[in-house]
């Protein structure tokens, strides 16, 4: 796949609302997404089970962030908030200021299951067309982002297939290709690369810092594996269990742009694995 | 002999011994005159076909069966759908669903044909009755069944309920009511007749009837000869439909990775 076919993935336009917004809004200083003492239970009174205690933390534009901690520590709960799916108990999820009450519409999502995410009755390309069609666009237009997004992911040739006649690494690449045709400004995975073997992983994590790069997209990764999390991030938030709260939030300090072989042979790449990890075995 | 034809000579040496045992039996005359040969009831069949009387009737059979079919399919993929999606309304019918459930049609048919008569609305409301709440329960079943993660898929990208209801959860209850539709084909034919033979109702039913009374009882055995024919053709024609339409999914699927 060319960097041309990639350049014309540009992110949609930015909503007129937003575009009204004073210019200083995307600088650094405002974070795309703030999470701010966001706390999630389920239930309520004596018998309420709190999984989330207390997250802050903020994503700037153009960053990837990845949330590393114990399996079963409510990092999923946490994205269904951010994605709008569940409320927040008490807390807030902001996207530009704007606090997150429903599905955003700058953001899209991708799941771990993607054989439960994606639709077998639907070809692959009617796949990516089945979330923008409540988005009216020209036929062409559909066409030019289907053709686009699965160019990306080097998938041009399995339009026609069905899901379920891909591989799982296809299968995620298919999905991945589903949220670039949304032309989101935020994309958020969920352990997106933890059901696929470990040379797809590699080449799936390269696709993510590849997205990032030719989109200017800003990404958010749950995953629970520290080394790719230090790969692939910019910062890497840190949780505790349970109820989950930030233990630490790491400024990977790596050079960009990262390569599979390299990067991971650096001494700062041990380092700062090391860092992570040790954050995470210390008993609570 | 080659595997492939095997199973097709078996069928056939199956149906020609059930043939010839019947033979037996009626040459023995074990039943009398109430169970005539073979020979003389597709004798008797053959020159039934040229009569315009039994095409009329085999219409109005197979007409009302795939209307009352229709319209309980219709009827219950939406019902199961609003049944399935929202907990009011399924609190609200679920006792009633389940007490209707175990009534087979035949016991409201004399009521049926006092309040309608003999006529091809009693026929399609029998028919109804009797196939649309399976129809209603597995579409509910299948509402249920759909993954989570594919609703949160398309509730992350904005889609609206009635979207998601649609193109969603539908699709994911196909399955479902294909089973159910698979099942209540040949139900809707042998009500369509019972409604005839009991209650009076247009087609073949009426047609048994009527030679059960003159006691033509080989062209008797004909018409549910053609029953059973037509009962097998129901049943070819609702799983071909089947696997077209359900042709991604797992149980179809011809192309496994």
């Amino acid at each position: 796949m060319s960097i041309r076919q990639l350049a014309t993935l540009s992110p949609r336009p930015r909503k007129s609302s937003m575009a009204q917004q004073p210019e200083t809004r995307i600088s650094t200083t405002t974070p795309r997404l703030d999470v701010a003492h966001l706390a999630k239970s389920y239930g309520s009174g004596e018998k309420a089970h709190k999984v989330i205690e207390d997250l802050t933390f903020t994503v700037d534009a153009g960053e990837i962030v990845c949330i590393v901690g114990p399996s079963g520590v409510g990092k999923t709960t946490l994205l269904k908030c951010l994605a709008g799916l569940h409320p927040a108990s008490s807390g807030r999820a902001s996207i530009d200021g704007r606090a997150i009450s429903g599905p955003p519409a700058e953001m899209a999502l991708v799941f771990q299951d993607y054989n439960r995410s994606l639709m077998p009755w639907l070809t692959v390309r009617k796949n990516l067309i089945l979330p923008l069609r409540h988005l009216r666009l020209p036929a062409s237009e559909l066409k030019e982002r289907c053709d686009s997004a699965l160019a990306a992911v080097g998938l041009s040739h399995a339009g026609n297939q069905y899901p379920w006649q891909l591989s799982g690494g296809m299968q995620q690449r298919v999905a991945i290709a589903r949220a670039l045709a949304y032309r989101p400004e935020i994309l958020i995975m969920d352990e997106p690369f933890a059901s696929v073997d470990a040379q797809t992983r590699f080449d799936l994590e390269d696709l993510c810092l590849k997205i990032r790069r030719d989109f200017n997209m800003t990404i958010l990764v749950v995953t629970h594996d520290i080394d790719e999390a230090v790969y692939l991030a910019d910062r890497v938030v840190v949780l505790g269990s349970r109820p989950a709260r930030v233990l630490k939030v790491v400024d990977v300090d790596l050079p960009v742009p990262r390569e599979q072989i390299t990067t991971r042979s650096l001494p700062e790449f041990a380092r700062q694995r090391t860092e992570v990890l040790s954050l995470i075995k210390r008993p609570a | 002999m080659k595997p492939s034809i095997r199973p097709l000579a078996f069928s056939v040496l199956g149906i020609v011994t059930a043939l010839v045992i019947w033979q037996v039996l009626a040459e023995a005359r074990v039943a009398g005159n109430a169970l005539p040969s073979a020979t003389t009831v597709f004798a008797n069949l053959a020159s039934t076909l040229g009569l315009g009387s039994f095409w009329s009737s085999l219409a109005s059979t197979i007409g009302i069966a795939l209307l009352a079919l229709a319209l309980s399919a219709v009827a219950g993929i939406v019902i199961g759908l609003l049944v399935g999606s929202f907990e009011s309304v399924r609190y609200a019918t679920l006792a009633v669903l389940e007490f209707l459930k175990p009534v087979p049609p035949i016991v409201i048919l004399p009521l049926a044909v006092l309040v309608l008569g003999p006529t091809v609305e009693m026929s399609l409301f029998l028919v109804v009755f009797g196939c649309l709440l399976p129809i209603v329960m597995q579409t509910v079943d299948g509402v249920q069944s759909t993954d989570p993660v594919a609703r949160d898929t398309a509730r992350s990208y904005g889609m609206g309920e009635g979207e998601i209801l649609a193109r969603v959860v539908l699709p994911s209850a196909m399955p479902y009511i294909g089973t159910a539709l698979r099942v209540a084909a040949p139900a809707a034919l042998v009500v369509t007749v019972v409604a005839g033979l009991l209650g009076g109702g247009p087609g073949l039913g009426q047609s048994i009837y009527q030679a059960q009374a003159a006691g033509d009882y080989a062209g008797l055995y004909g018409l549910v000869i053609v029953l059973g024919l037509l009962g097998l053709l129901f049943q070819g024609a609702t799983r071909v439909a089947e696997r077209r339409v359900l042709h991604w999914h797992e149980s179809y699927r011809e192309v496994v990775p």
